[in-house]
């Protein structure tokens, strides 16, 4: 495991930042491609995607506060092993709820509710960021990637359900003569989509480098034409 | 041997984690206990709706239970009757253990006159968008009212009486492999599952008068 080794931690002060940080630029999916195996493996379609993801970010929560919490008192030699502990105790009671309140996607997603334990983006947070920075921002910092993968989740999962069923959250989207395309709903097809996704997300990223250097640009020239005026 | 007090620390601080994390996972297991039983209690009661005629009973309670050779545990028969409290049916869960993925598990009702009255599929894992047609309702009805005598019991591909579907025949043929063996465990259990435990009493006391 690569555990919250996979980008720099930007510096974040302020929960603003913090939340943009978790959402987009440190997001599990698209920036720090952690946590593949629920990632691939549920989004078959939108709804899967959406309460995959709505376990993550609880789990997330739940880990990141209650270790933020702990923080000063487990030696730095046994963190790993009380950290998972404290994730396993908290997707194990998810499942548990899940399985008496919401028992038919409890069976859809089955198998993959375990798996939350070993999701890199859960542990990576615990280790990158609870372990050192207070209850509340680590509540701020679990809300916002819990958010952002929840994001990712219902983003590949509609894609592909849109393109292999012509449907997304359950509603018709493409009509009835749609041809279904098995090969998004299959595994590869995850992939493919991800790829595509993860392509589109650079280029956004690229084009909000290059708004942030003009405007940087502007914000120079402004003193120089009051100067002139003056 | 003695620890030194970073040691202490360290086992100090997994034990506390550990006793508390047990101690949520214990409580939690106490709330949702009852909780889980009835969704699956209804999840159970939902699928036999869809295979049973109309009945006057419980099915979840009246039911018996057979230990058949070669399964692990017993199996549970759901007895259904009507108004007159005989039986309209019987209802119990077959599993298909050679499906393209793992086993398929499939509910079915079988009338006293060994026809089947509905099937459904209640767990699988085949892959979605090919074996996964078995789910179709329309594939299911082609069960309905079939029988060991009146229905040729393979895949059209086999020269049976039942569609395959493009790219997936595996899936298809373990099911009606399935259904077929259990209409001939239920002919040869016939004759448990609907003697009257009242009759047989009776039949006993006769016997030692």
């Amino acid at each position: 495991m690569h555990c919250g080794s996979g980008t720099e931690e930007q510096v974040a002060d302020t929960k603003g930042e913090i939340f943009a940080n978790g959402f987009w630029h440190n997001n599990a999916i698209f920036a720090q491609l952690l946590g593949m195996c629920p990632l691939l493996g549920v989004t078959t379609s939108a709804e899967n995607g959406f309460w995959m993801g709505a376990a993550t970010l609880v789990a997330l929560l739940g880990s990141n506060l209650v270790v933020s919490l702990v923080r000063d008192f487990i030696p730095s030699s046994v963190r790993i092993p009380a950290y998972i502990t404290i994730i396993a105790a908290f997707v194990s009671m998810i499942g548990m709820a899940m399985n008496a309140w919401m028992h038919e996607m409890y069976l859809i997603l089955g198998l993959f509710i375990p798996l939350i334990v070993v999701n890199c983006a859960i542990l990576g947070r615990a280790e990158a960021f609870a372990s050192k920075n207070t209850p509340v921002n680590s509540l701020v910092d679990a809300l916002a990637m819990g958010s952002g993968f929840t994001f990712a989740l219902v983003l590949l999962g509609g894609v592909r359900e849109i393109l292999g069923q012509g449907t997304c959250f359950g509603f018709n989207i493409l009509g009835d003569s749609y041809p279904d395309v098995l090969m998004f709903i299959l595994p590869p097809g995850a992939f493919i989509a991800l790829g595509f996704i993860l392509a589109g997300v650079n280029i956004i990223n690229r084009r909000m480098a290059a708004k942030k250097e003009q405007q940087a640009l502007q914000t120079t020239q402004i003193p120089i034409t009051l100067e002139t005026q003056s | 041997m003695k620890f030194s007090k970073e040691q202490w620390r360290m086992v100090t601080a997994l034990l506390l984690v550990a006793v508390l994390s047990t101690t949520f996972l214990g409580i939690t297991n106490i709330l949702t206990r009852a909780p889980i039983a009835e969704a699956e209690r209804q999840a159970l009661m939902d699928a036999l709706m869809q295979v049973l005629p109309k009945h006057n009973n419980d099915p979840i309670q009246d039911t018996r239970q057979i230990s058949l050779p070669k399964h692990k545990q017993a199996t549970t028969f759901y007895i259904s009757r009507n108004q007159n409290q005989s039986i309209n049916a019987i209802a119990w869960e077959t599993i298909a253990p050679d499906g393209y993925n793992g086993s398929i598990r499939i509910l079915m009702a079988v009338r006293p006159n060994g026809s089947l009255n509905a099937v459904r599929i209640t767990y699988h894992q085949e892959t979605p968008g090919l074996g996964d047609g078995i789910m179709n309702l329309s594939w299911l009805d082609a069960f309905v009212g079939k029988s060991l005598s009146n229905a040729h019991w393979a895949v059209k591909k086999d020269g049976g009486d039942f569609d395959q579907f493009t790219g997936a025949t595996i899936t298809p043929r373990a099911v009606v492999k399935a259904i077929k063996k259990g209409l001939e465990m239920f002919a040869k259990q016939r004759a448990y599952l609907f003697e009257d435990k009242k009759e047989v009493a009776k039949e006993l006391k006769d016997a030692l008068r």
